[in-house]
């Protein structure tokens, strides 16, 4: 008893401590924000003094002008979902830093999954990151419509290192101005696992029958044929356009929809969802119940010979089972095909500066560098990834394959490229769709049907 | 339940409960209302009435930008598939309630019951029991979401190894048992919570009233039915209401065995999942859209909640 | 006498099967946990080809990791500071609150005791834009007070709803004779009512503690510098986007739970202590 009333004396004693500390942070915050900042400040201005003084001995005033703000401490801060690519960035803005005296960059990386909430708080009011890496396509759209963005078109030179296609997915709806400096593409096709096709004495597939009689082999020697996760379902749009793009048409396809001339109803859109249904014999057995980390672990443990996968998972591959032979092969068309086999992709994302940043100027010039080939080629190297520049060249000899067969028949990711500018989102409602087609709850005219009503209403064909 | 023990308990009880007294003057009253008030009113509800305020708004981003009454109500009912999960998200927060409380709060008292006295080990076993409620539920869906594999969970293996093999099942991936296995893990994890609850509430009943039952020669059925239930409405509301508010905000469990979509094929959806999708998913704007949604929530599990806790304090009543 | 033999033999089989329930449920709880344990002595590409294998050998490796990279002797301390001084304040706030809104009916009393239980009921992650704003005028943000106040406020409706119930049942004649003896409302409440809502107070003080010390939610958005994160945000640093390091997370979450394990058992000789003692007592 004596105790509790020590403790609520504590407690009341605590409670009016808060009640006068809580006055105070306004005061005591900035204080301890120039200490940090000084410190360095001094320490730079002993160090930097006889490198400083040189130029201004031999070179002329106007030069001295321009030099002393590079040379002034700045700090750039940028904000990531990527945690696992934390070493690597750090090492590429190691080289940035060595090239730009007096700038640091910190890297602070977010967990995926909240990191559009963190993002859109933290680009408003103080304190935000200078560089954000951005979602792309109707990901960055919240941001720009809300002006936490600095417009990069116009500002940064590097811009013109892109493909017009590419910046789509850093490009505001409402003004049509760029926002971002894209890093990476992803494409999307069959990893296979060589050591199996050995075993069985198989090939890569050319047409869709040897496809097909691929699938019947590893089946018939007791593998899964193909790995595939239809708990998440956000693999599901992206098998369904490697599959089956071909089949619906495409960049054709893609271009009527787009203006009107056709949408989700239209026949050969339903007859490609058919595709995906007829694969799921070739899934393995309750893929409703498979998550992405098990069907991933099914090919790891060579109990699956294909495993229908991006280039975002090369990586992946490569860490945890790296003795895994591997190649990658392109789709093939199925049967009544409209277009020839594609690989299709999308602009992963890109960087943009915050509207709000302290030192907008060290933070362009930093993306600026980010759209040049020297991060780009660091990028692809080290974060195992397909940089957005063209003409890097992959270090891994899986991701060089990937890039060529992306390079040889680009598409886009349907959904993700052109319908994820509103809510209900397309891809949301064919990931739902095709689950449901697999558990024997809808077909593909009840998918189709369903994509084309949540997406019409927001939608406007010919914008 | 005795005359004896009747008498003894009701003049008790009515005589003795605090309520009802005079009150002390308004000064004290402030004294000691105002921390509290000051602190919930500025850091939640204030936040809180913004929401409401801003779900009449239309948002781009996090912009607020013109006035549109109750358009983003309007909309949460007209916009597929919204129009089509909310209802169902309902219902399915309404089983996960059923549920919860038939397996949950049943082992709860079920437990408290066995552990009441001076059983050996009872700390123990409090503890134990009351230790998945510890970990967070990022852990509890990992851990059950693999436990449940249909590839390599002990679940199955174990199923199968006792000869069960009819019965290993991807629990997770079927849309009929997805739910009740969510509402089994959910209980595992908190369990100990209405243990605890009815332990303390056991503890109340005085010594005397059950020696009086017994010396009736009650037994333990009868001590349980006609005394210490009774008794225990007040911890019986208690409990009901905060699983109630508890399985209508649920989330994380769901989220992390289900998936933001509440698979397989939203048989699993719950509100909560919904709102989440709703807010931090959506469109340019989806903030209004989730205010409006939440505002909705909030009456309602507000309006439920307020009604059966008067409900109880009415049986409560009748019982003293 | 036969009659007694008879009982005292029914009972030690009864007893038996609780004894076996008890038992059996102890193991529906602690083996999937065993689970766990054993992965945080696993890699991470052994966990990816059998996620639920066993370790092949005792080592402690990824919690080396863990506390290496998860800079935990800062974030722990920010975790311990950020989660007592909040549950500390939302109890005390709570208490006297409780009290009043328990034992007395006032003016205005039921309307406050439902406004404050109407906290309970609406997704609080929702406020976080005008939360988030709001602290960022008031230079609250990226601040350990900003998220104790934060943190408090969120644990009083609870609070209020468990200590009031409480209250609202202690006999009456202790305050009568209390106030007899010319004692001030406040010593009622700090030296008689108080100590009898005990087990109320531990309960109420284990339930706040643990959501707030796992809650890596508000952190992630109402802090920026990571030398003021919580353990429950270090660890999300292990989660990537398609790529989880598992083990070292698993021991990061095994050494997070520990202080809630502590606290846990040291609260239930409370709550215990407290139902023993008897609240008639």
């Amino acid at each position: 008893m004596k105790n509790l009333k020590v403790l609520v004396l504590l407690a009341l004693a605590f409670t009016l401590a808060f009640s006068v500390v809580a006055c105070q942070p306004a005061v005591e915050e900035p204080a301890i924000e120039e200490a940090l900042v000084e410190e360095p400040v001094a320490e730079e201005s002993v160090a930097e003094e006889p490198v400083a003084e040189e130029p201004v001995a031999e070179e002329p005033a106007e030069e001295e002008v321009a030099e002393e703000p590079a040379t002034e401490e700045v700090t750039v801060t940028v904000w990531s979902w990527r945690t696992e690519d934390e070493d690597a960035y750090n090492e590429i803005f190691d080289v940035y830093e060595a090239a730009h005296p007096g700038v640091t960059v910190e890297f602070v990386p977010f967990v995926a999954t909240d990191y559009n909430n963190i993002l859109a708080t933290g680009l408003t009011g103080e304190g935000g990151p200078d560089v954000a890496q951005l979602r792309a396509y109707g990901g960055i759209q919240p941001l720009i419509e809300a002006g936490q963005l600095l417009p990069l078109d116009g500002e940064i030179e590097s811009l013109a290192n892109f493909p017009a296609g590419l910046l789509k997915g850093a490009t505001a709806l409402s003004d049509g101005r760029i926002y971002g400096v894209p890093f990476g593409v992803q494409a999307f096709t069959a990893f296979y696992n060589v050591a199996i096709f050995e075993e069985l004495g198989l090939e890569e597939p050319a047409t869709w029958n040897e496809f097909i009689a691929v699938l019947d082999a590893l089946q018939a020697a007791d593998y899964i044929a193909i790995s595939a996760p239809a708990k998440d379902t956000w693999m599901l749009p992206l098998i369904h356009d490697a599959v089956a793009a071909p089949r619906y048409g495409s960049t054709e396809f893609e271009a009527e929809i787009l203006s009107g001339e056709t949408d989700f109803n239209d026949p050969d859109y339903v007859a490609s969802l058919g595709v995906i249904q007829d694969l799921q014999p070739y899934f393995p057995e309750d893929v409703v119940g498979i998550d992405y980390n098990s069907s991933k672990t099914l090919f790891l443990t060579e109990q699956a010979g294909i495993f229908i996968g991006g280039s975002f998972e090369v990586g992946f591959w490569r860490n945890e089972g790296p003795d895994l032979n591997l190649g990658v092969f392109r789709i093939p068309a199925p049967p009544e095909s409209i277009t020839d086999s594609v690989v299709p992709g999308w602009m992963d994302g890109s960087f943009g500066v915050n509207a709000l940043s302290d030192s907008p100027d060290a933070a362009k010039e930093l993306v600026n560098w980010m759209g040049t080939p020297e991060f780009g080629q660091m990028f692809t190297e080290k974060i195992k990834q397909l940089s957005a520049i063209p003409g890097m060249v992959p270090t891994d000899p899986l991701l060089v394959e990937f890039a060529e067969l992306f390079a040889e028949t680009p598409a886009s990711y349907l959904t993700l490229v052109n319908f994820r500018y509103g809510d209900p989102s397309g891809s949301t409602l064919l990931g739902e769709g095709i689950q449901s087609m697999f558990l024997g709850n809808a077909t593909p005219d009840s998918v189709a049907a369903s994509m084309q009503e949540g997406v019409s209403q927001w939608f406007t064909p010919g914008e | 339940m005795t005359e004896n023990s009747e008498a003894k308990k009701k003049p008790r009880r009515k005589a003795n409960v605090g309520v009802g007294q005079s009150a002390p003057p308004w000064p004290t009253i402030i004294a000691f209302l105002l921390p509290a008030f000051v602190l919930y009113a500025v850091f939640m509800v204030w936040p809180l009435i913004q929401s409401m305020y801003f779900s009449m708004y239309e948002f781009k981003g996090l912009s607020r930008e013109g006035f549109v009454g109750l358009d983003n109500f309007k909309e949460l009912f007209t916009r597929y598939p919204l129009n089509e999960q909310l209802p169902r998200a309902f219902m399915h927060n309404i089983a996960f309630f059923v549920g919860t409380m038939a397996i949950q709060n049943t082992m709860g008292l079920l437990f408290a019951l066995l552990l009441y006295g001076s059983r050996k080990g009872k700390r123990f076993f409090q503890t134990v029991y009351t230790t998945p409620y510890l970990i967070s539920a990022l852990v509890v869906g990992y851990l059950w979401s693999l436990m449940l594999n249909p590839l390599f969970g002990p679940v199955n293996q174990i199923l199968k190894a006792i000869g069960l093999d009819a019965l290993a099942h991807p629990w997770l991936g079927d849309p009929a048992t997805a739910l009740p296995a969510i509402i089994l893990v959910n209980a595992w994890q908190w369990m100990g919570f209405p243990m605890l609850l009815f332990a303390a509430g056991l503890a109340n009943i005085s010594e005397e009233i059950r020696e009086a039952a017994r010396m009736d020669g009650a037994t333990r059925w009868q001590l349980f039915r006609k005394i210490e239930l009774p008794l225990l409405t007040p911890v019986i509301g208690i409990v009901t209401v905060l699983t109630f508010i508890g399985n209508f905000n649920a989330f994380g469990i769901v989220w992390s065995l289900g998936g933001v979509d509440g698979g397989p094929a939203g048989s699993t959806d719950v509100l909560g999942l919904v709102f989440y999708r709703t807010a931090f998913r959506g469109g340019i704007d989806a903030f209004g859209l989730a205010s409006a949604l939440a505002v909705l929530m909030f009456f309602f599990i507000f309006g439920i909640s307020t009604i059966a806790l008067k409900k109880f304090r009415k049986v409560e009543d009748q019982l003293t | 006498m036969s009659n007694q033999i008879a009982k005292k033999q029914k009972f030690s089989f009864a007893d038996f099967g609780v004894s076996a329930l008890l038992w059996g449920y102890a193991a529906v709880v602690l083996l999937p946990l065993m689970l766990v344990l054993g992965n945080t002595m696993r890699t991470s590409r052994e966990i990816f080809k059998n996620p639920a294998g066993l370790p092949t050998s005792i080592n402690f490796d990824s919690y080396v990791r863990a506390w290496q990279e998860a800079n935990f002797s800062i974030y722990f301390f920010n975790s311990l500071f950020i989660t007592v001084s909040a549950v500390l304040l939302a109890t005390a706030v709570s208490a006297l609150a409780a009290y009043i809104l328990g034992r007395y009916t006032f003016f205005g009393s039921k309307f406050l005791l439902a406004f404050f239980m109407a906290g309970l009921m609406l997704p609080f992650r929702l406020a976080i834009v005008p939360l988030f704003m709001m602290l960022n005028n008031m230079g609250l943000v990226d601040s350990r007070m900003g998220l104790i106040l934060v943190y408090a406020a969120t644990g009083i409706p609870f609070s209020i709803f468990i200590l009031a119930a409480f209250f609202r049942q202690l006999p009456q004649e202790l305050s009568e004779a209390a106030r007899i003896d010319g004692a001030s409302e406040f010593r009622i409440f700090g030296q008689i009512m108080l100590p009898l809502v005990r087990p109320a107070l531990a309960t109420v003080t284990v339930f706040q503690f643990v959501p707030l010390w796992n809650d890596f939610f508000f952190p992630l958005i109402l802090l920026r510098s990571t030398e003021k994160w919580t353990l429950a945000v270090g660890m999300t640093r292990f989660f990537g986007e398609f790529q989880t390091d598992w083990s070292t997370l698993f021991a990061g979450l095994v050494i997070t739970t520990l202080p809630l394990i502590i606290l846990f058992l040291l609260a239930t000789k409370q709550i215990i202590a407290g139902l023993t003692a008897g609240i008639g007592k």
